[in-house]
């Protein structure tokens, strides 16, 4: 797919990277699967541009040099922010008691740009080519909205396009004395830990207590060597609402 | 002249001079509490829900400005436990001189406690719907759906049924849509569940459920049951119903207008007569 697309401009881009992923210095213009993102210079601003299927975004950046980031970020933003919870979705899985597999899901990828440097990001834009769809999680009363994402299942990494899709490598241990089948997980998106490289990433492990009662967190060591973390929007987001390491999910890992 | 008529007991033992400082204290640790408002609101702006940072900004100037009276009072003398018993009194008596204001401070506390609702709920109360502005101590701010200002007392909030409908985080909602009966209703009903497939805040559990409802006069009527976020839940219901309807047509099903068969016996005789001598048909 890399060898589709076009870029101009300076780019800290690692060759192992995927194309549209990485650091550009101002200016500059990438194409890429329908996708062009182009910033350029006038004057004391940056003109940022960009065409997706979705449509096309025209910002202008109080600055006229400097470096702007496209990665991965929690696919929770589009079309817009209803929830920061995302619900995985699977065919379900029989779980021994008191033992371990681990499955590799895929998730949406939203593609987020930001300007500024280590320590204080802006994001500028967020886009996707994969279609969003939400569920709810619980009850209506009690219950979460979350972004649904509806997968298979594989024992090993599964093929992904990476401008859609991400791999999940999900741990799944059945702690209580009753086999379980497992086809939900949901994570919160302030703890998501997104890791890019010839595509999106993220290891997570599932604690299950009961068929009821499961628990989720997401780790922050790289699925695989050599991938990046992503810049989150989250912390941009400067909230007061501290990160919660864990997701309890009170209402059931089956359906 | 000036310094001497300050040092005279006003009230007891409290004099003019103490009126003052008094008045000074109280006056500038208003404006502290208004300056620390000011940083606060620049400071956690960005950080912190504007409702909930409201909140946190009138605890706080109230803290400094009960510290700030709580200083200011030895200047009056005034033995603190002494002090409760007058209040006492004084509330006792301000209890039945204003009976409406203290029900309307105790129903306000319990709304407070209870929360059926919170600033920025979609909410009916009585005959009063709109966005719940404020929650005071004695009264209720609803801006209705025309912008309109409504002062609601915590009494009648109290004794009124509320109706929140954004207090659970999804709700549904439902079509009736009437397709004619030369209309296939099985291939309406598979457009209609493509449609709301393809919506994102369509919630994909609750799954939407599509359905002939009743053969009704003129039309075989399709009932679609929606459920969708309750932040979003009426764009997509106004946004749906369209969609929807545009389809429909598109894919030749006609949403008809009510109309009656009449079928006619042979043999029978139809006579009509146009008012201008335009004839007789028979």
């Amino acid at each position: 797919m890399s060898g589709t697309g076009s870029r101009s401009g300076i780019c800290s881009r690692r060759p192992d990277l995927f194309s549209v992923f990485g650091r550009y210095g101002i200016p500059f213009r990438l194409g890429e699967s329908g996708i062009t993102v182009e910033t350029r210079a006038e004057g004391q601003f940056t003109l940022y541009e960009r065409v997706a299927p979705s449509g096309r975004v025209e910002r202008r950046l109080g600055f006229s040099g400097g470096t702007i980031t496209i990665n991965p970020v929690e696919p929770v933003n589009l079309p817009q922010e209803v929830t920061n919870t995302i619900e995985f979705h699977f065919t379900p899985i029989a779980i021994e008691p008191l033992s371990e597999v681990t499955v590799f899901l895929t998730f949406p990828v939203e593609i987020g740009v930001f300007s500024g440097s280590e320590g204080s990001y802006t994001l500028i834009d967020v886009f996707s080519l994969a279609k969003p769809k939400y569920s709810l999680y619980g009850t209506p009363e009690k219950g979460v909205i979350t972004r649904h994402v509806e997968t298979g299942v594989s024992h090993e990494p599964p093929p992904v396009d990476p401008l859609q899709e991400g791999i999940l490598a999900l741990a799944i241990r059945n702690t209580g004395k009753d086999w379980v089948w497992v086809s939900r997980a949901v994570f919160e998106s302030p703890s998501l830990r997104i890791f890019y490289g010839p595509h999106a990433a993220m290891s997570a492990e599932m604690m299950v207590y009961s068929r009821i009662l499961g628990e989720t967190w997401v780790t922050r060591t790289p699925p695989r060597e050599g991938m990046e973390e992503a810049i989150r929007i989250f912390p941009t987001k400067k909230s007061l609402v501290p990160e919660k390491p864990s997701y309890l999910m009170e209402y059931g890992v089956g359906d | 002249m000036v310094f001497e008529s300050l040092s005279i007991p006003v009230i007891g033992t409290v004099t003019l001079f103490d009126l003052l400082v008094f008045a000074i204290a109280v006056f500038v640790v208003y404006i502290i509490s208004r300056i620390v408002a000011i940083y606060l609101k620049k400071a956690f702006s960005d950080r912190v829900d504007p409702v909930e940072l409201d909140k946190l900004v009138k605890v706080i100037q109230a803290a400094i400005i009960i510290v700030g009276v709580y200083a200011a009072l030895p200047r009056f003398d005034i033995n603190i436990a002494d002090m409760v018993v007058v209040g006492g009194t004084i509330g006792l008596v301000a209890a039945f001189a204003g009976q409406r204001i203290v029900s309307n401070f105790g129903s306000g506390l319990f709304i407070i406690a209870e929360r059926p609702m919170k600033p920025g709920d979609n909410v009916t109360i009585g005959e009063v719907s709109g966005t719940v502005d404020q929650i005071r101590v004695l009264s209720t701010i609803i801006k209705t759906y025309e912008g309109v200002y409504v002062r609601v007392p915590n009494e009648k909030v109290f004794t009124s049924e509320i109706t929140n409908y954004v207090a659970n985080v999804a709700r549904r909602f439902e079509y009736s849509i009437g397709i004619s009966y030369r209309s296939d209703a099985e291939t309406a009903i598979r457009i209609i569940r493509s449609l709301l497939e393809d919506h994102p805040f369509v919630l994909a559990h609750p799954a939407p459920s599509v359905f002939v409802d009743s053969l009704a006069e003129s039309a075989v009527i399709i009932r679609v049951f929606i459920w969708a976020p309750s932040r979003v839940w009426w764009s997509v219901r106004t946004e749906m119903l369209w969609t929807i309807k545009k389809a429909l047509e598109e894919a030749g099903i006609e949403i008809p207008y009510p109309q009656r068969v009449v079928t006619i016996a042979p043999g029978a005789r139809i006579e009509v007569s146009h008012a201008h001598g335009g004839g007789d048909i028979r």
